[in-house]
């Protein structure tokens, strides 16, 4: 189910895409956006913004420090709007949802 | 769409006692083994060795494991821990029955010091079991759970058999040569009990943390089903013929098993990703190397006449598999634990540390390097049967143990960081 994150249909996610390179992977140290984890970046609904996304391993323990980071530079960038996070499995992360940038940070041939 | 929460780890106070206690008992074990230096060239049935090798396998290998298996179990099954209680309980209990194991073979006071301390390990292995038991119960099965699952009815195993030889010493009633049935006890205890742990845990965090494609299963379902019909095996075999030779067929069985979890994991490191593998992931590597040097001292130590094979064999099994393993992978685990508490509401508002941050790095690399050392070292003092490379080989030991002390205790301890003008924003 995975929802490609459009940057020029919005603004909206445009801004939010650059706020959310500040989330890191706390053990890869690479941000969230890079590592391919954020599926779907959602501005319909009035007052709120939905980030669909999944995490490297399932039932990851640093799950929640980084849904809180999500939570936590959208609050302070769109003040206005209550952020929430979805956290889905399907389609299950792999490395080659890496951006090139990703692949770069970790070295990857 | 499977939506869920991610967080699942169980509390800071369940699992962090057991790191604690662990690394204070790797340092007792490396001062037992330079005050017993002199045993290490003698016969394995030693008061002194059994105390040191009760020290490695409960209080720091067995301690350690019940920590972090706490801490993973809900990620491998991908549901909360059963019972903090539980998980608690068995650590007062194993701390206890350790406490009490390692001074009465020490001074080899078999009675009730000897059968309190192995009733208490028992009581703290039926404590670990059930919530293993419990947090796997429901829902799709793995073939992590089936490891964690074996292993732990290995333990239960292990430790009935461990009270009974207690109880044996002191009130004797085995028919069997009591030397036998502690072979038995050891065994099941390294390729029931440890074996099939580290094998579960390792199938699920290695390609995690070299981020490498799934190598194939089917060679984790050989390895179930080698390394548990080796020591069903054996353990029937020992029943029905006890003066028979087949064990180094059983043996043989179960190292088949262990190849096979051996294969899977270069397939692993094959197909990886993170081309290079940082210092902590070296010290996995270089277990699995000391777990195959003693696959292959093995037979020397099972028909040879000399008896320091056995004790070299041992020495590959705790010093060298086992602890490698766990010094490498407690800097895998312990900063993401601690890290999680301290900063997981933390961040994106502030600029926090890194997880690998709240240990000293260079600690680790001397740590390493040191502990290379004193193995090659210990190994070949005792090849040589030199009580003074022995002596030099275990005043490094303690040097190692002091230094994943120190950063044990430095991510325990670790303090929350926030830069005040950034705590404000």
């Amino acid at each position: 189910m995975k929802q490609p994150v459009n940057a020029q249909a919005d603004p909206g996610v445009e801004q939010a895409l650059k706020v959310l390179k500040q989330v890191m992977d706390p053990e890869l140290f690479v941000n969230i956006i890079d590592l391919g984890l954020v599926y779907g970046i959602d501005f319909s609904e009035p007052g709120k913004i939905t980030v669909t996304m999944t995490l490297s391993t399932p039932h990851c323990p640093l799950g929640e420090a980084i849904k809180n980071g999500v939570c936590n530079v959208l609050s302070a960038a769109f003040p206005n709007r209550v952020a929430e996070v979805t956290i889905v499995w399907e389609p299950a992360w792999s490395v080659e949802m890496l951006t090139e940038e990703g692949r770069r940070q970790l070295n990857f041939s | 769409m499977n939506e869920i929460t991610p967080n699942k780890a169980p509390s800071l106070k369940v699992v962090l006692p057991f790191y604690g206690t662990g690394a204070l008992f790797f340092l007792v074990v490396s001062v037992l083994l330079l005050l017993g230096a002199g045993d290490l060239t003698g016969h394995y049935f030693s008061p002194h060795l059994l105390a040191v090798v009760h020290a490695a396998a409960l209080g720091w290998g067995t301690m350690i494991i019940f920590g972090a298996a706490y801490e993973l179990l809900p990620v491998v099954c991908a549901r909360s821990l059963y019972s903090e209680r539980l998980a608690l309980a068995s650590y007062a209990l194993l701390t206890a029955g350790a406490a009490h194991l390692i001074p009465a073979f020490w001074y080899f006071r078999a009675g009730t010091l000897m059968i309190a301390g192995g009733s208490f390990v028992f009581l703290a292995a039926c404590c670990y079991a059930l919530n293993v038991f419990f947090t796997v119960a429901d829902g799709r099965h793995s073939i992590h759970q089936y490891f964690l699952v074996s292993s732990a009815c290995w333990l239960l195993t292990t430790v009935t058999l461990g009270v009974a030889l207690a109880v044996n010493l002191r009130y004797p009633f085995m028919t069997r040569s009591h030397l036998d049935i502690m072979k038995l006890h050891a065994h099941v205890g390294l390729a029931g009990w440890f074996l099939q742990l580290v094998t579960g845990v390792s199938i699920k965090l290695i390609p995690m943390f070299l981020l490498s494609k799934p190598a194939e299963t089917k060679w984790l379902y050989a390895a179930l089903a080698f390394q548990n019909l080796g020591l069903l095996l054996l353990l029937a075999g020992d029943y029905l013929y006890p003066a028979s030779s087949a064990d180094g067929v059983y043996a043989a069985i179960c190292a088949a098993g262990i190849g096979c979890w051996l294969w899977y994991l270069n397939g692993v490191r094959k197909n990886r990703m993170r081309r290079r593998p940082d210092i902590l992931m070296k010290h996995t590597f270089v277990s699995c190397l000391f777990l195959i040097a003693a696959l292959i001292t093995l037979p020397l130590a099972r028909y040879g006449t000399e008896t320091k094979w056995v004790l070299v064999y041992g020495v590959f099994l705790f010093l060298g598999w086992l602890t490698s393993l766990i010094l490498g992978q407690t800097f895998k685990t312990l900063p993401f634990i601690v890290w999680n508490e301290r900063y997981k509401n933390l961040t994106g508002t502030t600029a926090v540390p890194l997880p690998r941050q709240l240990y000293a790095a260079k600690v680790v690399v001397y740590q390493y390097y040191s502990y290379l050392a004193a193995m090659f070292l210990l190994v070949a003092g005792m090849l040589a049967g030199s009580r003074f490379i022995i002596t030099i080989a275990l005043i490094l030991w303690v040097g190692v143990a002091v230094l994943y002390v120190f950063n044990v205790a430095k991510v325990l301890f670790h303090q929350t960081i926030i830069s005040p003008h950034e705590a404000t924003r």
